[in-house]
């Protein structure tokens, strides 16, 4: 089998991105916000507006990549950037006026989406309209207006002097107007400027321009003429089709609410052969699967060493003079800076730097073509082994593997195809969730993974996030402190979200009220869905459920108080040492672990962390986060152990660094080697753990607080004595009568009566001691029954450091009902 | 009423709705048709007919304030009513000040010329050879100003003796007015010895800074034209830098007196943890900022390495020194003086900045903002008030902060409210709006210790500027600036080992401190 390069698919002319910089508005002096908070950086609002602009996605727009913010307000805008600005060919070549009405067409079009979700472009002109070689447009540069919030953000005007509307001019600097009809009179100007051929007014000075814009005003008569006479075209005007005329006429009419929108000018006849074309075929019930995207591009890109930051510098777009020469000379107590002068190198450059995509095609040049096209289902040897050989990336640590191109090329090709399968796919995507999740997608995944529905959006809409609740202050106390180091989440975009999916929560789930660290555990959700609240909601409202069943009950205590005794079990089921430790000096779970467990541990972590922590805890059940706390634990094993009381305190007041990989290994391995009963709890949601009389149910709070070994469930014993009789010791404590009499297989008979519990020393139990000394990894199952005492003998087990120490349920007469049975008589004996 | 909106009410017979509405209207139109439902008790069913209606109405009536307030503005205008020329120059004002493209072209000036070509040679190989020429310049003004020192001595010992002898015999020969004339006579040959040499080093220094300046654009051109690395070609005597070099270097103990220090390394923030680097040292200031001045030395000393790589980075080194409210006042004399040491090869002399921060504050301080506290017509500064200078000549610092402080510092009871606490906060956000990212600060606000300064005063006092200084930090993340990746917290000399463990061990419990990371 012939295997095709890939480099020609991946080599699209319009599969190019170029990136713009400018300063926001630094805040000046000292000020607060109303909350009395530091505001935040107009930079991070700006990064914040911008997010929505991504989800753009029109053929005549150029897609927007991504927002980055560097040192001292700069940010940095990533977006599609193909093709030649129609400004360069002005004057170099014709335009035929069917040409022209094609690309007034296109912009129209554009504009419309634009328009449609209140995004003016308000730098529309033929330096930023790109003719692709296919002949079609697209609009660059299209969000500046919006993400700057009406130019508010920026120190800068936002327009193009010669294309901009003369309301613009008269409304002052400081107005801020959000009309759309000013992109009308720009489309009109550039048009005006395609049709007659000629730059427009190329020698007038910065004032004199300005001033011919507002002297449009008094123009009487068609301006389009006015214009084509003073350009010496008037030829060009009187040639010019009728149709055509009129757009550009009603385009550049002085009266902005004269102007027709974009809805109007697309009705127009001259149009509706396009229209025609477009409604055609396929596409029109649902959009053609991309093999990639051109954000996918940009994110291999950027983990094949591509830069934006070190392009512009190369590129000469930013500049910088050394700090040490532009010092201020003089700081008055007051704020006020003296003596330092405007640094040149943060006026607006409206420059664009092209990323050159060379070495990407280098680094991929050698993947075949089979590897955009993954078979899913097929299950033939012949066609896997004419497939290449997988990338092998298994021994990578996985922060390796997420910077790794090629193997990220690999997944998010899979995945992508996976969930566009969604919830056919659903068990493909739990298989290769469980190897790791590309960051790119990890947002879809999780709500795959949660099994969101697709008509999300709906019920969310439905929801009224407005009204004032009595939560709302608590809600807007929590927000300003929660995850603010990620730029997303506190800018004033992040804030209003947050609170927003929040007040949706309270307002969905009356019987729950809202707990403080609710807002952390919104976070990471709002996070990989910023430009889609309602999925953020529909997980949120998924994930709670599920992990936090009456977590959030106003009394919750109960719930709670079960959890930190299971948590307490585990650590003794587990590493009998630190329970003894921790037992000893008085350090319970609700000393520290309520903050971890009420939020899923996304109080204590840092956003990367969390995401690879749920990466693996979606994969599990609700039992999993007291793994999570367990494998924390043994991380600082070491120093709690040979701390007291206040030092342990004092080391959980700030948890120190946790390594993160550790933790996901450990936690899932503990997961794993757990019968999954010596977690159970009595307020699981029984939507995911359906019981019957085999298990543990009904185990009151008070017993269970006085228990420090778990129980394990009738079930799970038979299943170690069915399945895996190695793993397991029986230890029966019944009187050697009822032992002999009826007994589980393979189970040894340590009377309860014939131990001193005086000291723990695991010798006292005579002669099956050896046993449990070398038993090894298997799990201790205490068998008794109504007579015996539950509770000494595993805790005093536990005192001789054994671990994986449990008790039976419901003790031995539970077994009785179990067909075919598990028991023996040893009349023998 | 916001400004650029408007309110209009929405009213629907058929259903009975009256409902306040904002435009233009930001928000989903959808989810609004859901909270009038939800509010009047509608049944699911009117959601598509509502939703057509309401969005019919803000489209309505959002194009109806449009056109009411830009028609409004347009129909003025075409009546000649508003300031055409004004709103011109208005905008052509701000074009010109915020676009590069209408902006003032601008050369690169000389400095940044000179330090986009120092910047560069100094991370050539040609370092050393820079650097040995700077220490060989620096050489010979010290020798000639241990020469002025030593001739000047001299002539004050000559004039001492003369003016004893002459005051022994003021019984016999001499009289008072012959002392007087004897007096102003040793004054007038004093001053004009020291005001020669001294003009003679100046003028050294000049001929140096000029020399060496011309000596590194020359190289960077060699440089270029060959666009190969650059080979120094020496601006002195060759034999005399072999003659330094053969002096070997004298051991680390004879130059450094041992001082007290320890660093930790603490991270900020409850979930993502921002690692910083802290040192707590003793130390007299001068001594700190002073390259080591001594015979032996052949070699410049690392820490002048250090400051000449990182002069023109975005690392700069900052130092807060305290001062008096007067600009270049006598307290800052011993500071003049160590930067007077050598030549200043990148800055304008140290007066002359110095001269230059007094024109810019008395320009200020002459015309004083209606909003502050500030004393009319007062020309001195105000406790917590700071100037800048910059430096290449001095070891491990760029740039130093001289803080207007006063007496009120000696007393126990300031507060974070204390304008010098607040000063500092101002040299934080200094630092990094600027890419100083090294910071000195004197611990207890103090240079020495003096009996006033019990055990208990030191631990309150430095509380009380770790504290301040951590929020400061914690406050810095958010301003968008460089971070501050070293602090240091500068003692007194000579302060008690016994304090200086109690300042250490407060540290920990105000700062969080890393664990270390066990390999394994």
């Amino acid at each position: 089998m012939t295997v095709g390069t890939t480099l020609p698919l991946l080599k699209d002319p319009q599969m190019q991105f170029g990136a713009t910089t400018f300063f926001a508005k630094q805040h000046k002096g000292d000020t607060c916000g109303s909350n009395g908070l530091p505001l935040t950086p107009n930079s991070i609002i700006i990064v914040g507006r911008a997010q929505t602009l991504k989800t753009i996605n029109c053929p005549y727009l150029c897609q927007y990549l991504d927002f980055i913010r560097g040192k001292h307000e700069r940010t940095i805008v990533v977006s599609q950037y193909c093709g030649t600005p129609l400004a360069e060919l002005i004057e170099k070549r014709r335009f035929e006026p069917e040409e022209i009405v094609q690309i007034a067409y296109q912009i129209l079009e554009g504009l419309k989406v634009l328009h449609g979700r209140k995004i003016v472009h308000r730098t529309l002109s033929n330096d930023n309209i790109l003719l692709q070689s296919s002949g079609d447009v697209k609009l660059f540069n299209y969000g500046l207006f919006h993400m700057s919030k009406f130019g508010s953000l920026v120190s800068f005007p936002v327009f193009q002097v010669l294309y901009t509307a003369p309301e613009v001019f008269l409304n002052g600097i400081n107005r801020l107007s959000s009309d759309p009809k000013c992109d009308i009179w720009s489309l009109g100007v550039c048009l005006a400027e395609l049709a007659l051929n000629k730059v427009l007014w190329s020698s007038l000075k910065l004032g004199q321009k300005i001033r011919k814009i507002l002297s449009m005003l008094q123009v009487n008569g068609s301006i389009l003429e006015k214009i084509a006479r003073e350009h010496n075209s008037y030829e060009q005007y009187l040639e010019m089709p009728e149709d055509l005329k009129e757009i550009i006429e009603e385009c550049l009419n002085v009266l902005p609410s004269h102007r027709p929108t974009c809805d109007l000018l697309l009705k127009k006849p001259c149009f509706q052969q396009f229209k025609a074309k477009e409604g055609e075929g396929f596409r029109k019930i649902c959009p053609p699967f991309e093999i990639f995207t051109i954000h996918e591009l940009y994110h291999w890109w950027q983990l094949a060493g591509g830069d934006v930051l070190l392009e512009l510098k190369k590129q000469g777009l930013i500049r910088s003079s050394p700090p040490i020469l532009s010092l201020p000379s003089l700081v008055l107590i007051e704020g006020v800076v003296l003596g330092q002068d405007r640094n040149p190198a943060t006026l607006y450059d409206p420059r664009i730097a092209q990323m050159p995509l060379d070495a990407l095609y280098q680094r991929f040049a050698h993947i075949p073509f089979p590897v955009f096209y993954p078979l899913i289902h097929s299950k033939s040897e012949i066609i896997a082994d004419a497939d290449p050989p997988p990338y092998d990336a298994t021994a990578l640590p996985l922060v390796i593997k997420e910077k790794d191109p090629e193997y990220q090329l690999h997944r998010v090709i899979l995945l992508r195809r996976l969930l566009h399968g969604y919830p056919f796919t659903k068990d493909f995507i739990v298989e290769q969730s469980a190897k790791d999740i590309p960051p790119l997608l990890r947002g879809e995944i999780w709500a795959a993974l949660l099994n969101i529905q697709a008509d999300y959006e709906t019920t969310y809409t439905r929801i009224d996030k407005v009204t004032h609740t009595t939560t709302d202050r608590q809600i807007e106390v929590d927000i300003p402190r929660c995850h603010q180091y990620n730029e997303l989440l506190s800018s004033a975009d992040g804030h209003k979200k947050l609170k927003r999916i929040l007040k949706a929560w309270v307002y969905q789930n009356s019987q729950y009220v809202y707990w403080q660290g609710l807002d952390s555990l919104t976070a990471p959700f709002l996070y990989l869905n910023f430009n889609d609240e309602g999925k953020a909601f529909a997980c949120l409202s998924a994930f709670v459920p599920k992990f936090l069943h009456n977590f959030f009950l106003k009394d919750n205590s109960v719930v709670i108080e079960e959890y930190l005794c299971k948590f307490s079990q585990l650590i003794a089921f587990h590493d009998p040492d630190l329970a003894n430790h921790l037992h000893e000096i008085n350090f319970y779970p609700q000393l520290f672990a309520i903050p971890w467990f009420l939020t899923l541990f996304s109080h204590v972590f840092p956003l990367y962390k969390i995401l690879h922590l749920w990466d693996r805890l979606l994969l599990c059940d609700s039992s999993f986060p007291i793994h999570i706390g367990l494998s924390v634990l043994t991380q600082l094993r070491d120093r709690l152990l040979t701390s007291g009381f206040n030092e342990c305190i004092l080391l959980f007041s700030d948890l120190p660094e946790v390594d993160i990989e550790k933790c996901v290994l450990l936690s899932t391995s503990t997961y794993q080697n757990t019968p999954r009963s010596v977690t159970s709890r009595e307020h699981e949601n029984g939507k995911f753990h359906k019981k019957d009389e085999l298990d543990i149910v009904g185990l009151k709070l008070e017993e269970l607080k006085k228990e420090r070994c778990p129980r394990i469930s009738a079930n799970d014993v038979v299943n170690f004595v069915r399945n895996r009789p190695n793993d397991v010791l029986l230890i029966d404590i019944r009187n050697p009568t009822m032992y002999s009499r009826c007994s589980v297989m393979g189970s040894i008979n340590i009377p309860f009566s014939s131990v001193s519990f005086s000291d723990n020393i695991i010798d006292n139990i005579g002669l099956h001691s050896a046993a449990l000394k070398s038993k090894g990894h298997k799990v201790v199952v205490v068998i008794g029954d109504a007579d015996t005492d539950l509770e000494t003998f595993p805790t005093f087990l536990l005192q001789c450091n054994i671990s994986k120490v449990c008790v039976l349920h419901g003790g031995f007469n539970r077994l009785l009902s179990v067909t075919p049975t598990v028991l023996t008589s040893n009349n023998a004996m | 009423m916001i400004p650029g909106k408007r309110d209009v009410t929405y009213i629907n017979h058929q259903y009975v709705i009256e409902y306040l509405i904002t435009v233009p209207y930001d928000d989903s139109i959808e989810e609004l048709a859901h909270i009038i439902i939800i509010k009047n008790n509608l049944p699911l069913y009117v959601e598509k007919e509502l939703k057509k209606d309401i969005k019919k109405f803000i489209e309505y009536k959002t194009a109806e304030y449009y056109e009411d307030t830009s028609t409004d503005v347009v129909q003025k205008a075409k009546d000649q009513q508003p300031d055409i020329d004004g709103i011109i120059k208005q905008w052509e004002k701000i074009m010109r000040e915020e676009l590069i493209e209408f902006g003032e072209k601008r050369c690169a000036s000389d400095e940044e010329l000179f330090a986009t070509a120092y910047h560069k040679l100094v991370h050539s190989p040609a370092l050393e050879t820079m650097l040995q020429y700077e220490h060989m310049y620096s050489k010979t003004i010290r020798q000639k100003t241990e020469k002025r020192n030593m001739m000047i001595k001299k002539l004050s010992d000559r004039q001492s003796e003369e003016m004893n002898k002459a005051v022994n015999r003021l019984e016999q020969d001499m009289t008072e007015s012959k002392i007087n004339e004897l007096v102003s006579r040793h004054y007038e040959t004093h001053s004009l010895l020291q005001g020669k040499l001294s003009s003679e080093i100046d003028t050294m220094k000049e001929a140096q800074r000029r020399e060496y300046r011309e000596w590194i654009m020359e190289m960077l051109e060699e440089n270029q034209a060959n666009s190969s690395l650059p080979t120094p070609s020496s601006p002195l005597n060759p034999a005399y830098a072999e003659n330094f070099k053969s002096r070997e270097c004298n051991s680390r103990s004879q130059i450094n007196l041992p001082i007290l220090e320890e660093s930790f390394t603490i991270h900020l923030g409850s979930q993502l943890k921002q690692m910083h680097n802290i040192r707590i040292l003793s130390a007299s200031v001068m001594e700190l900022c002073a390259i080591e001045d001594n015979e032996q030395m052949s070699e410049p000393t690392p820490q002048f390495l250090q400051t000449a790589l990182g002069l023109y980075s975005d690392d700069l080194t900052g130092l807060v020194l305290m001062t008096d409210n007067k600009i270049g006042s006598r307290l800052s004399q011993g500071f003049q003086e160590v930067c007077q040491r050598t030549t200043e090869f990148h800055f304008p002399h140290i007066e002359e900045q110095l001269d230059r921060i007094s024109d810019v504050a008395n320009k200020y301080l002459k015309n004083p903002q209606p909003q502050t506290s500030r004393n009319a017509n007062s020309e001195l500064l105000e406790r917590g008030d700071f100037y800048l200078t910059s430096h290449s000549n001095l070891a491990q610092v760029h740039v130093i902060f001289h803080i207007v402080t006063d007496d009120s510092l000696k007393g126990s009871d300031i507060n974070s409210r204390h304008p010098v606490v607040l000063g500092l906060r101002h040299i934080l956000k200094t630092a990094c709006a600027n890419d100083i990212t090294s910071l000195t600060i004197p611990l207890l606000l103090q240079y020495e210790m003096t009996e006033d300064m019990t055990i208990n005063w030191c631990e309150k006092r430095a509380e009380l500027v770790f504290k301040c200084v951590k929020g400061f930090m914690i406050e810095m993340a958010s301003w968008g600036g460089s971070e501050l990746k070293n602090l240091q917290f500068m003692l007194p000399e000579g302060i008690s080992s016994g304090v200086f463990t109690s300042m250490t061990e407060m540290l920990p419990r105000i700062f969080k401190v890393c664990n270390p990371k066990i390999l394994n």
